[in-house]
């Protein structure tokens, strides 16, 4: 069976995909888990799940469209040229979605 | 996550002691007087996103142009997300269900933010939610990053993302009637000058007359009081208002205290009966905003039901 682990590196971080392991049952696989992927870089806690329970959406799947597929600059702050520094949380959000959307459009430039 | 172990009750002087920036989550054992304070705090929130979807909703249909049009309508779909995602970090507290959450807004028992119990006229209105109301919460959420249930951090996060965008569709719909025609001007005066006591009494009575704020300040849910919140409200968002040339109305009386560096406003200018006519879901305007999301939720029912028993409406049909 194939256990997918997601790894959250110190107390209070967000769990984070980092890769998979085989193993014939649940506890060995939370073992082995912890060998493959706690053993060097740190780690607060591992949830190992089940390939199978894992319901997956797949941009190249028919008829799915998950954003970035049409125009949405509308949705974006960066699409507003009033000014975000006049208040710290505005600003931090717009810099959240300028990464984003380099972030996208990395993923477009691999496509 | 049934094989995970149960950290061991914490009594509520532990909690008060360990009480910090993301603390707190599904795992540890948290006293009832904790979880029934969370989930107080995180479904009013949450009541507090659908309903002021529900406010601008309107406009998605009344909007003066297609870009507008396109952008109301992402940001009500974004609230309703939010409503979504508060509805499952108070789940999480194992005191309502979100059934149960989402029963108690459509009947009535539900409490939400002042703000979203008035209709709004028109289009000059508008950004009267969407820069000043929304402006206020973002300055509310952004403290909430660091609430110490962490669920509830989790879905602020995700929130406070979102949310620079419509601040600034809010301000790009003022700054154009700002310079619109002199009637534009005039209207934008007249929404704003009946809007902004609501606008300052959106943070709610001052701390000492607020009701719960000790507890939930005591145990790391809230980290600002409500005096503090909106002074750093006004410090950015008035000045913001008369850049755009509105003029603060003389009452309510707002005065910079310059010994404590804080705004002061003249609480006697304020309508507070009707703020607790709100407070108690009775104020006539804020129930035909109750009953509206009564019908909506009514008139999905049979989805719903479709979905969580499927086939079973069918073998009438057949
Ligand atoms: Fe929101
Ligand atoms: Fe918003």
């Amino acid at each position: 069976m194939i256990f997918e682990v997601f790894r959250q590196e110190q107390r209070k971080d967000y769990h984070v995909h980092v890769g998979n392991v085989h193993a014939p049952d649940r506890e060995m696989a939370r073992m082995y888990a912890q060998v493959m992927h706690a053993r060097r870089k740190p780690a607060h806690s591992l949830w190992v799940v089940p390939k199978e329970e894992i319901a997956e959406v797949d941009s190249d799947d028919e008829g799915v469209s998950m954003g970035g597929l049409t125009q949405k600059e509308y949705r974006w702050a960066t699409n507003y040229n009033t000014d975000e520094t006049f208040a710290e949380e505005i600003e931090a959000s717009q810099r959240e979605q300028e990464e984003a959307e380099r972030g996208r459009e990395e993923a477009e430039a691999n496509d | 996550m049934q094989d995970r172990y149960k950290h061991c009750y914490m009594d509520i002087e532990e909690v008060k002691q360990r009480a910090g920036p993301r603390e707190f989550g599904p795992t540890d054992d948290m006293p009832e007087e904790y979880r029934k304070a969370a989930t107080r705090m995180i479904q009013f929130h949450a009541n507090s996103e659908i309903m002021g979807a529900y406010i601008e909703r309107p406009f998605i249909r009344q909007a003066p142009s297609l870009d507008r049009k396109l952008a109301v309508s992402a940001q009500v779909q974004d609230e309703i997300g939010h409503g979504q995602l508060l509805y499952r970090a108070a789940e999480n507290l194992g005191i309502k269900t979100r059934e149960q959450m989402l029963d108690e807004l459509a009947n009535g028992e539900g409490k939400f933010l002042n703000c979203f119990h008035y209709p709004l006229d028109d289009w000059y209105e508008l950004p009267m939610i969407m820069f000043f109301v929304d402006g206020a919460a973002m300055r509310r959420q952004a403290t909430l990053k660091r609430t110490s249930w962490e669920p509830y951090a989790h879905a602020i996060d995700k929130i406070c993302f979102e949310e620079g965008f419509h601040i600034k569709h809010g301000e790009s719909i003022l700054a154009e009637l700002a310079s619109g025609t002199r009637r534009d001007q005039e209207r934008l005066q007249e929404a704003f000058d009946k809007w902004w006591p609501r606008i300052l009494q959106f943070f709610g009575p001052t701390d000492d007359q607020s009701t719960h704020s000790d507890f939930s300040s005591a145990v790391g849910l809230k980290t600002m009081g409500n005096d503090a919140l909106r002074t750093a409200f006004l410090n950015v968002y008035l000045p913001k208002a008369e850049k755009y040339g509105l003029e603060i109305p003389d009452t309510p009386a707002v005065t910079f205290n310059e010994d404590t560096q804080r705004y002061e406003v003249e609480e006697d200018d304020l309508d507070w009966d009707e703020f607790m006519q709100i407070a108690r879901n009775q104020y006539p305007q804020g129930k035909g905003q109750i009953d509206k999301r009564h019908r909506t939720q009514e008139a999905v029912e049979w989805v719903r039901d479709a979905i969580e028993n499927p086939g079973a409406g069918s073998a009438a049909a057949d």
